[in-house]
């Protein structure tokens, strides 16, 4: 499988309070050794609409013409859904989304907050319920015994600050490079290698933002890489943490940066197997090439 | 009547420390049994001999097998049935069917909760661990109203008759129970093989179990729908279960599907028929969580339907059960039945619940740890008998090896005392004779829409080897016609 | 009904068909071989050739000495050999169990009784002196599951796939055997100037397709090729001819399809022309070349069998 990833910036305005105009094109091409006689996809890649993203716009096509079906996953996240009813070896998906994506300021919010009771806020019952679901720790977030304390909140400093240090410190920890691990490599292993890309370290700072009690989610989407970020992987990850009073904050850990207009937020989850970007189920014989090329472009 | 005894129970050893059901505290034969005694003693053994085999090849013949999977082959197996039935006389029933009922609503309430504002957790009834750790709980079904409100609308309960005559749940099934279809071949074998022991006592009919059950279905039918297509799907002939999966299409009139004949088309289901697709709007399911839709869970699985998933999440189809009830299915969620029962009804529990100690909880796990002689010690999520060890058959060493393991692990086990199952007369190949044997008794309840059906009869297993208390199929149990008499 | 299920009920209605074809075929002509009129048709090389033709795996080398009880096990109770009968009965039941809930009780019963006989059949009483007992068991089995499938069974789409692939089966069980005969009544001529017109062979297929007594009391005279191929494949009276069978397979695809217009791609369509091909053939036609008659209707089941399952089974 190929897929190339295109993001276009169009410069609408020079108001800052103008939302951009975003431009994405995602394509993908499977080949297959042998006859396919029944498949499904699910694409999980189109942005979603919240505060700062809106007026999304899909153009979706794939090679067969198969019936394009729009849906939500388990989680209420918009899917597209292809299942051809003939027989292929050869199928090519390209999605092209239109969009509006407004600054936001990360630091809106009131900076005299209590610190003591945003951590008592953390220790509630109803809280912790809540929140169970990105509390706890899944597949991919799960870190041996002697690794949970590797990071550990000063309980001086406020949430957010101390967010901020992890992402720092998971920034410094894990050292960017590609092919070292796969979509099923284990937070245990990342430990040890300290090598790896988007995914691994927002696993790694989700794991370590949960242990500390802040509910913390993964973030799957598309990273405008105007000025040399990594994020080089079919679509990017990074991780939105709760804090009390204040809501959701995303953190790029990779990036060492608080998440911003260059993240187009496509969906969240507990980890990864969540948030998949593409799901498929193939009924087929033999191989299939299966080789991941991803081009991102901004335009300025 | 002396010589009629002398002749078919001449060599049924009695011990004293069981709880023999054909006997009353006097050491009579108990007034329901005392014409069934009889009867059998008109026959000789070797009359039974007869009718023991020719019960066994009628049920080969009909092919009501299940298949048993060795290292490398797989056996064709049936699943053994006794001569000697079980009554449960009304009064007594009537506390079991009215305790089954009040435990279905209970557990239906409470994944109702469970799935939306988790009061019983934010009352600290039940600890929110208990579902953060179950591997059952769904994250997805959060917020999703299944139709009609229900939840588990068949469930399996597990109950056991003890030494001090009482009832008690051991499990409540409500991911996919199964074994109804054996309590009416259990009844129709008894009636061919003794069909005059009949005359003599006023029986609940059994077979009218389907109807029911597609009564049930019918109720929960997705909104706008108006005469409901029902389909049975079974994970397919291999199944150990297949046999029922089809008896249930078949006495329902409705279609047994595989995944692969289903399809999911702008999140409706359909089924592909000779003359096109024909959509599907209730779904009973044999199929576990993990396996019916590969976009949404186990991603390998070819036994689902792509899709599912969102069509349920968009209420275009009903699954029974629902999917994520195995959440209450967990032996740990068992030990909270009596609170569980008392909270959302208001009621104290009709039937007793076994004593349990959680090993998560530090104190209980120190118990346990020093008393597993005394105890059963079981894994909260297995299914099937798998993994049960009984402190008193245990050597020393492998005390040991149970202790390690449960140490290793505390969250997955529970304990509880060892129960003495209650016996009851049955027929054994071996010996040719009948001997005293436990056994336990599963109900089957639907549940559904201002709606709930207990099966007056269920499904009495009776573990065959000497001594065992493990009446599971897979571990070599049989089981009895079960008779409820009416009042 | 399921598409998947429907295939299934199709090819138990083919595989129960097959297993009397070869059962009977074996019974036959083993024992019409023992005193049988000339030396060729007596020879037991010569019939065991004939078995193995018949099944499909004719034995091509004329130097290679076939051993009875080989041939005998491996059509009759060898697990690996796919076209066994044994296979047969397995694979009858197998597409029997997973439509299941669409048929009786009764032909469920004895669809497993039948596999349970055959599986438990002892191999050495078989080829030592069960050939007789066996095959003679298997036909009658088998003439209870048709019992069971007309009689158990509501006439509507369930009963109509299963006849179709039960009449189809025929269809080509029947042509089969016809080319196996033709083949030994060719190789059989000659000794004691039997012709190849009157050949003892014709007598040994009309008893194969169980429609000896018939034909007699129809022509009231020795079985001759011509009167035995107009019998077994024209008359559509003959319950066992490829008339037959093509009327019967043109009736149910009706249940199936009900549909009147004119489609040229449907099967109905297809059976219908296949039947009025044969409803409309001088014997004389078939008579000059055999040889392409016999590939041709084989095709042509062939073809009705795969328009089947694209109309159908197929999704």
């Amino acid at each position: 499988m190929q897929s190339f990833l295109i993001i276009k910036q169009h410069k609408t305005s020079t108001f800052a309070m103008m939302p951009n105009k975003y431009e994405i094109t995602y394509t993908a091409e499977n080949h297959y050794d042998h006859w396919v006689y029944d498949a499904y996809w699910q694409f999980l890649i189109i942005p979603m609409e919240n505060q700062s993203q809106f007026g999304v716009e899909i153009e979706f096509y794939n090679s067969l013409y198969a019936n394009i079906e729009y849906s939500t996953n388990g989680y209420g996240f918009k899917t597209i859904r292809i299942h051809p009813k003939k027989k292929f070896d050869n199928i090519s998906f390209k999605a092209n989304f239109e969009f509006f994506k407004k600054e936001e300021n990360p630091f809106n919010f009131p900076l005299d907050l209590d610190i003591f009771k945003g951590y008592q806020m953390l220790e509630k019952l109803d809280f912790k319920i809540s929140f169970e679901r990105f509390l706890k720790a899944t597949q991919f977030t799960q870190l041996e015994k002697a690794h949970e304390t590797m990071f550990i909140f000063d309980p001086k400093t406020s949430i957010f600050d101390n967010l901020q240090a992890l992402n720092h410190w998971t920034f410094k920890f894990i050292q960017f490079k590609t092919g070292v691990t796969d979509v099923d490599t284990l937070l245990t292993e990342i430990v040890l290698k300290k090598q790896g890309v988007c995914q691994d370290f927002t696993h790694l700072f989700c794991a370590l933002a949960r242990k500390n009690g802040v509910p913390t989610r993964y973030v799957s989407g598309y990273l405008n890489q105007g000025s040399g970020f990594f994020g080089d992987s079919q679509m990017h990850a990074w991780a939105e943490a709760y804090i009390p009073e204040i809501g959701w904050k995303g953190f790029d850990p990779t990036n060492n940066i608080l998440a911003n207009i260059n993240h187009i937020k496509v969906c969240h989850g507990k980890d990864y197997n969540d948030c998949a970007p593409l799901k498929g189920v193939v009924y087929s014989q033999g191989k299939n090439q299966t080789s991941h090329t991803v081009t991102v472009q901004s335009q300025q | 009547m002396a010589n009629i005894e002398s002749q078919i129970f001449a060599s049924y050893l009695r011990n004293p420390d069981l709880y023999d059901e054909l006997y009353n505290r006097e050491g009579k034969i108990s007034e329901v049994y005392q014409k069934l005694f009889n009867l059998y003693g008109e026959h000789s053994i070797s009359d039974y001999i007869n009718l023991n085999s020719k019960a066994k090849s009628s049920f080969f013949n009909q092919g009501i097998t299940f298949q048993v999977y060795d290292d490398k082959t797989v056996q064709e197996k049936i699943f053994p049935f006794d001569l000697f039935p079980r009554i449960i006389d009304a009064n007594e029933w009537e506390i079991i069917e009215q305790g089954s009922i009040q435990r279905s609503k209970a557990l239906n309430l409470f994944l109702w909760d469970i799935y939306h504002d988790k009061k019983i957790l934010k009352d600290k009834i039940v600890p929110l661990d208990l579902i953060t750790s179950s591997a059952n709980y769904l994250d997805q079904m959060n917020g999703i109203d299944p139709p009609g409100g229900i939840y588990n609308h068949i469930s399996g309960t597990d109950i056991i008759k003890h030494k001090d005559g009482q009832y008690y749940v051991l499990e409540d099934n409500i991911r996919c129970p199964s074994g109804v279809s054996y309590v009416i071949c259990n009844r129709t074998a008894l009636k061919k093989a003794l069909f005059g022991v009949f005359n003599h006592y006023k029986t609940h009919a059994v077979t009218n179990y389907a109807e029911n059950l597609l009564d049930l279905l019918e109720t929960v039918k997705p909104n706008g729908v108006d005469v409901p297509n029902c389909v049975v799907i079974t994970p397919g002939m291999y199944n150990s279960a297949f046999y029922e999966h089809s008896y249930l299409a078949k006495t329902m009139g409705v279609e047994l599907v595989e995944g692969r004949d289903l399809f999911v088309e702008n999140d409706f289901v359909y089924m592909k028929t000779i003359k096109g697709p024909e959509k599907v709007d209730v779904i009973y399911r044999r199929i576990d969580d993990q396996f019916i839709d590969p976009l949404e869970f186990k991603p390998d699985s070819s036994l689902g339907v792509p899709g599912l998933f969102a069509a349920y999440k968009k209420g275009n189809v009903t699954l029974a059960n629902a999917p994520g009830t195995g959440v209450a299915d967990d032996k740990a969620v068992y030990t909270y039945m009596p609170q569980i029962i008392k909270y959302y009804l208001n009621e104290e529990p009709i039937l007793n619940n076994v004593h349990t100690y959680h090993c998560s909880r530090p104190d209980e796990l120190k118990y346990v740890l020093e008393n597993i002689q005394e105890l059963v010690i079981k894994p909260v999520d297995e299914a099937g008998g798998y993994g049960i060890s009984i402190g008193n058959r245990l050597t020393t060493d492998e005390i040991a090896e149970v202790r390690k393991v449960i140490k290793d692990n505390p969250r997955k086990y529970v304990a509880q005392p060892i129960m003495s199952l209650s016996v009851h007369p049955t027929y054994i190949d071996e010996t040719e004779s009948f001997e005293q044997r436990h056994v336990d008794l599963r109900t089957f309840t639907v549940l559904g829409k201002d709606k709930e059906f207990v099966l007056k009869g269920g499904l009495t297993r009776v573990a065959l080897k000497r001594g065992n208390l493990i009446v599971n199929s897979s571990q070599g149990g049989g089981s009895k016609d079960t008779w409820v008499l009416k009042k | 009904m399921l598409a998947r299920v429907a295939n299934n009920l199709f090819w138990m209605g083919r595989y129960i068909e097959r297993s009397e074809h070869i059962a009977r075929y074996l019974n036959v002509n083993y024992f019409s071989s023992l005193d049988a009129p000339n030396q060729k048709s007596q020879n037991r090389q010569f019939v065991l050739r004939s078995m193995m033709f018949m099944v499909g795996n004719p034995v091509n080398d004329e130097d290679q000495v076939l051993n009875e009880a080989d041939i005998l096990y491996k059509i009759g109770l060898d697990p690996n050999y796919s076209f066994s009968i044994l296979n047969n009965v397995k694979y009858a039941r197998e597409n029997a169990n997973s439509a299941r809930d669409l048929i009786s009780t009764e032909l469920y019963e004895a669809i497993n009784k039948f596999y349970h006989f055959v599986i438990n059949y002892p191999a050495e009483v078989y080829v030592k002196n069960g050939l007789h007992d066996f095959t003679n068991n298997i036909t009658e089995m088998t003439a209870v599951l048709r019992g069971k499938i007309r009689g158990t069974l509501l006439h509507d789409a369930t009963y109509a796939t299963i006849l179709m692939g039960v009449n189809i089966e025929r269809a080509t069980q029947i042509t089969r055997m016809i080319n196996a005969k033709y083949n030994d009544a060719l190789m059989a001529q000659g000794s004691y100037g039997d012709k190849f017109s009157k050949s003892f062979e014709w007598t040994t297929l009309l008893k194969c397709a169980e429609s000896y007594d018939m034909m007699r009391r129809y022509y009231k005279k020795a079985p001759t090729s011509i009167s035995t191929l107009e019998f077994l494949i024209l008359n559509p009276n003959c319950p066992r001819s490829v008339m037959n069978a093509l009327n019967q397979v043109n009736e149910h695809v009706k249940v199936l399809n009900p549909e009147k217009r004119y489609n040229k791609d449907s099967t109905a369509f297809l059976i219908g022309r296949v039947r009025s091909e044969y409803e409309f053939k001088y014997i004389e036609e078939i008579e000059n070349d055999i040889k392409s008659f016999i590939e041709n209707i084989l095709n042509s089941l062939d073809k009705i069998s795969n328009k089947v399952d694209a109309e159908f089974f197929n999704y």
